[in-house]
């Protein structure tokens, strides 16, 4: 590998992960340090206040946007594992702060910095070739926020392609909904079961052993329908392709 | 319409549960989208259009005061009689008035949305005066006694077979499941009422205020057929259709169709300004139109002005995940969609349907497809907030958003709930998977498993790793 | 009925709303000029025309010679069941050529009037266009002039009669023209009156024609 300059960045592990998931976390970090990041991990983080401003919930995800803010406040850029959830700080929290010049203008430096793990890995770090050893046949949930939010498409295709022992396979439909939606899953359950159920045909449709994303929430759902019913295709974090790890997750 | 705008949850379970319906809405969404698709493909200039187009509506509206001005005094100019009406009573009242007036039993109608904002057609037959609907999907709905499901296709949730038996009960007509005979039988009854009919009422696509010209996008034929042959023609439109310019036209005329429809263009695209003139061979002697406000003045001043840029294209409908699960009919009112979560709760009131903007997961791609860029999702997740403002939301979202937030304000807190996750979860769920929620939450694991918390969060298990230096080197 | 005074205050509730507006003066024009189209000949955009009025279905007859096309176009009409052809008043091209189809098939010439009847006889409304538009394969008829709308609305077959000099590439040169003080009624024509309101599938002739003709005379 090329001798790379040390890049500063914290992670920004994401609630949902750090509790459910540690293990996507860890690949983060994995595949991050392999590519010479200089990865902090500040331990007062919490939650990006995501599920309270789509709720319209504003002044509890004022004040754990404002915690964010504090926490994540230096020069280093900022990485997450979750499209969503990087999508909420880079362009919902100036919606948030929008009477708030101090924080505003926090909010916005912040969110120059934050970035979704195969973004930065592509955009920031140019790497072409992620170096996994991971092997299967792999296709790819377009997470709404991380395409239509941030615009990320391309990047973790690049990434998944270049890994050898992974045949990428694309599904139909690949950026439709599968449902999630945050509260949406728990007060219209059957509306949100109904459109994992459509994204769920289409992945099956591909043959593909594995569906990845970059969204902890859409992994959640489409793993967690996979789980009860027993399909023959597991939900793996594209975290965890990258670093070539796996296993805990959904 | 009577509005059951409040009633989304029970209406979407009912229609998640309609088989019918739901072979309707598979043998159809995915065509819609199929033909937009193939339609934005073909045409290279669709993005530079939409930004044209997105500002040429918002110029509209920004200066609407200076443009319906024009408007009012070019169509006058043109031998229109202008009205104003300031909600949907007002409304009747007018189209009643001229109806009356103008001596009419028969009424011959073109698909408009806004007509049934106002309940048009109730008022004039409770008036005594005969309303036939001509574009087909309408014509259907109306002789189903129904209301239309979807702004460009009215019958989109009828099954073929539905409306056979639609035409065997009301009309006599013999079952016949092809379409095509279905439109004949469609084409040979209609034909009479327009030459019989004393008025055409329509809706407007489109007002120009420089040429105060009335415009309508239509495929059929009925639009034209309805304001060429009556002796009157009343427009309803609502005032936010003006465009500053006829010129304007060619930019909205290549969006339009091709995000309804996948249409390069609509068949029939008509320009119509004025009365019939001297000379002319055909064409009303007397043309009316109503423009109505009904809460878009106060739309207007507010932060949600830019829905009002829409255009009725229906493309948001097509694509919302949501709206191809339980069709336009769950949304309760005129305006199904993520437009018609926006438009019902700032036309109707917040607190007259406060379920509309959460039934939407935010995923997006009704503002991607907007061909004037409405941001559809902002909007909606704005309402939200106005929703928690008014007292609106559910008690229970509210408290536990409030705990939530307590939670993760204070990191104690926070570790302490993981803590007991953790142990919970290892006694508990031993396969790492949970397969029942409480109450509120219930809804999650009735037909999906949540991953079982971990043991220790992340952030234990990284401290325990590397301790709590700041930088790793 | 009154109708000065509420236009009046709706135009007051619109200003005042407005009120502390940042926005652009009026009049401030957002460019409808769209990028110019590639400079063609003539027949380069007749072919243009021909190929969009042939996706949408539609028949286009050329000459020359001029009576070939005339004999294709009384085949296709007697194809299409055409049992009577008629055209408007003060068209002398649509009356020629109405009278030169007679012999191809027993075709009955009608008055326009005898179409609009609740039980018509399939029919041919024969009309020269006045504008035919290669961006879209759209034909543009308006009411100048004493024109009719009807050939292209009530019957079941539309003929519109075209030469060379009635093509232009794009709306905007079609609709400059007519937005000073446009004609009562202009309409945009493009492929026949179709409908997709049963199950989204594609149905031609609802109201008005199934089926759109377009001929080409005097040269091209």
């Amino acid at each position: 590998m090329v001798e790379r300059k040390r890049v500063p960045a914290s992670l920004f592990s994401t609630c949902l992960a750090d509790t459910f998931f540690p293990n996507v976390c860890f690949a983060t970090v994995a595949v991050l340090e392999r590519f010479g990041v200089d990865l902090r991990v500040p331990l007062s983080q919490t939650c990006c206040g995501q599920p309270a401003f789509n709720t319209g919930n504003r002044k509890e995800a004022r004040k754990m946007a404002a915690k964010f803010l504090t926490v994540f406040r230096g020069e280093e850029y900022i990485v997450t594992p979750s499209g969503s959830c990087a999508n909420m700080v880079k362009h919902e929290y100036p919606v948030l702060f929008r009477d708030e010049p101090n924080l505003l203008t926090l909010a916005h430096r912040v969110g120059e910095r934050v970035f979704e793990l195969s973004q930065f890995l592509v955009e920031i770090l140019g790497v072409t070739d992620p170096g996994s050893p991971y092997r299967g046949k792999v296709t790819y949930h377009d997470s709404c926020h991380l395409k239509r939010g941030l615009g990320v498409a391309e990047a973790p295709r690049t990434l998944l392609r270049a890994i050898p022992g992974v045949e990428f396979v694309e599904m139909e439909e690949s950026d439709r909904c599968c449902g999630f939606g945050g509260v949406f899953s728990v007060r219209y359950p059957h509306l949100s079961c109904r459109m994992a159920d459509r994204k769920i045909e289409r992945i099956l449709e591909t043959g593909a052993q594995v569906v990845t994303s970059g969204d902890i929430g859409c992994l959640m759902n489409i793993g967690g329908t996979i789980s009860r019913t027993g399909y023959p295709v597991r939900a793996v974090h594209i975290a965890e392709i990258l670093a070539g790890s796996e296993g805990g997750s959904p | 319409m009577e509005p059951r705008t409040r009633h989304f949850f029970r209406s979407a379970e009912k229609a998640l549960a309609d088989h019918a319906l739901q072979v309707a809405l598979s043998r159809t969404t995915a065509k819609f989208l199929e033909n937009r698709a193939a339609a934005v493909a073909g045409y290279p200039g669709f993005e530079g259009a939409r930004e044209r187009a997105s500002r040429i509506r918002q110029e509209a509206l920004d200066n609407l005061d200076a443009h319906l001005a024009r408007f009012l005094t070019e169509a006058r100019k043109a031998g229109a009689v202008v009205h104003a009406a300031r909600d949907g009573r007002e409304a009747r009242e007018i189209a009643v008035g001229i109806a009356r007036d103008e001596g009419v039993s028969l009424a011959v109608k073109g698909k408009s949305m806004v007509a049934e904002e106002v309940g048009l057609n109730g008022a004039l037959e409770a008036a005594g005066i005969e309303v036939v609907e001509t574009d087909l999907g309408e014509y259907i709905v109306q002789l189903a006694g129904e209301s239309p499901s979807h702004i460009i296709a009215p019958a989109i949730h009828k099954t073929r077979e539905e409306v056979s038996r639609l035409f065997e009960e009301k009309l006599g007509e013999p079952y016949a499941e092809e379409i095509g005979e279905l439109t004949r039988i469609v084409r040979r009854r209609l034909r009479e009422q327009f030459l019989s009919a004393q008025m055409g009422i329509s809706g407007a696509n489109f007002l120009c205020a420089d040429t105060g010209s009335v415009v309508l996008v239509t495929n059929e034929g009925n639009g034209r057929m309805a304001t060429t042959l009556p002796r009157v023609h009343l427009v309803i439109a609502g005032i936010d259709k003006v465009i500053p310019r006829l010129a304007d036209l060619p930019v909205l005329l290549r969006l339009i169709p091709r995000s309804a429809t996948g249409q390069s263009l609509s068949s029939y695209v008509t320009i119509l300004t004025g009365t019939r003139r001297p000379g002319d061979a055909e064409g009303p002697e007397k043309l009316h139109i109503i423009l109505l406000d009904n809460g878009r003045t106060g739309i207007l001043q507010g932060k949600y002005r830019e829905i009002l840029k829409c255009v009725r294209c229906g493309a948001c409908l097509n694509i919302c995940p949501v709206f191809q699960s339980v069709g336009g009919h769950a949304y309760g009112w005129v305006y199904p969609g993520p437009l018609g979560s926006v438009l019902a709760p700032l036309l109707l009131g917040l607190p007259e349907s406060s379920p509309l903007p959460d039934a939407s997961t935010l995923c997006g791609a009704c503002a991607e497809v907007c061909p004037v860029k409405i941001p559809l999702p902002e909007m909606l997740v704005e309402l939200r907030a106005d929703g928690r403002a008014q007292g609106l939301k559910p008690p229970a979202e509210v408290l536990g958003m409030k705990a939530y937030a307590a939670m993760m304000s204070r990191g104690g807190i926070l570790e302490a709930f993981q803590r007991i996750a953790g142990v919970v979860s290892q006694l508990l769920f031993k396969d790492g998977r949970v397969r029942w929620l409480p109450f509120g939450l219930s809804g999650w694991t009735e037909r999906r498993d949540l991953p079982a918390p971990a043991p220790q969060p992340f952030r234990k298990l990284w401290k325990k790793q590397r301790g709590i230096r700041p930088w790793k080197r | 009925m009154e109708t000065v005074r509420p236009t009046a205050e709706l135009l007051d509730r619109i200003r005042a709303a407005l009120r502390g507006r940042t926005a652009a003066e009026p009049g401030l024009p957002y460019v409808s000029s769209r990028e110019r189209p590639p400079e063609r000949g003539r027949q380069e955009t007749i072919d243009q025309f021909r190929r969009r009025f042939e996706e949408l279905g539609g028949i286009f007859l050329a000459g020359p010679p001029e009576e070939r096309a005339l004999q294709a176009l009384g085949e296709t009409l007697r194809i299409e069941g055409v049992s009577a052809l008629f055209y408007p008043e003060g068209d002398p091209a649509a009356r020629a050529v109405a009278d030169a189809l007679v012999p191809f098939g027993p075709f009955l010439l009608v008055s326009p009037a005898d179409v609009l009847r609740a039980d018509p006889p399939v029919s041919a409304g024969i009309q020269s266009a006045e504008y035919a538009i290669a961006e879209t394969g759209t034909l543009v008829q308006t009411s100048r002039e004493g024109r009719s709308q009807l050939p292209g609305l009530v019957s079941d077959v539309h003929v519109a009669l075209l030469s060379p000099d009635r093509f232009v590439e794009a709306m905007e040169e079609c609709l400059g023209t007519l937005s000073g003080d446009p004609p009562r009624n202009v309409s945009l024509i493009t492929g026949p009156s179709r409908t997709a309101d049963i199950e989204l599938t594609l149905t031609v002739g609802v109201h008005g024609p199934r089926k759109v003709i377009a001929v080409l005379l005097g040269g091209g």
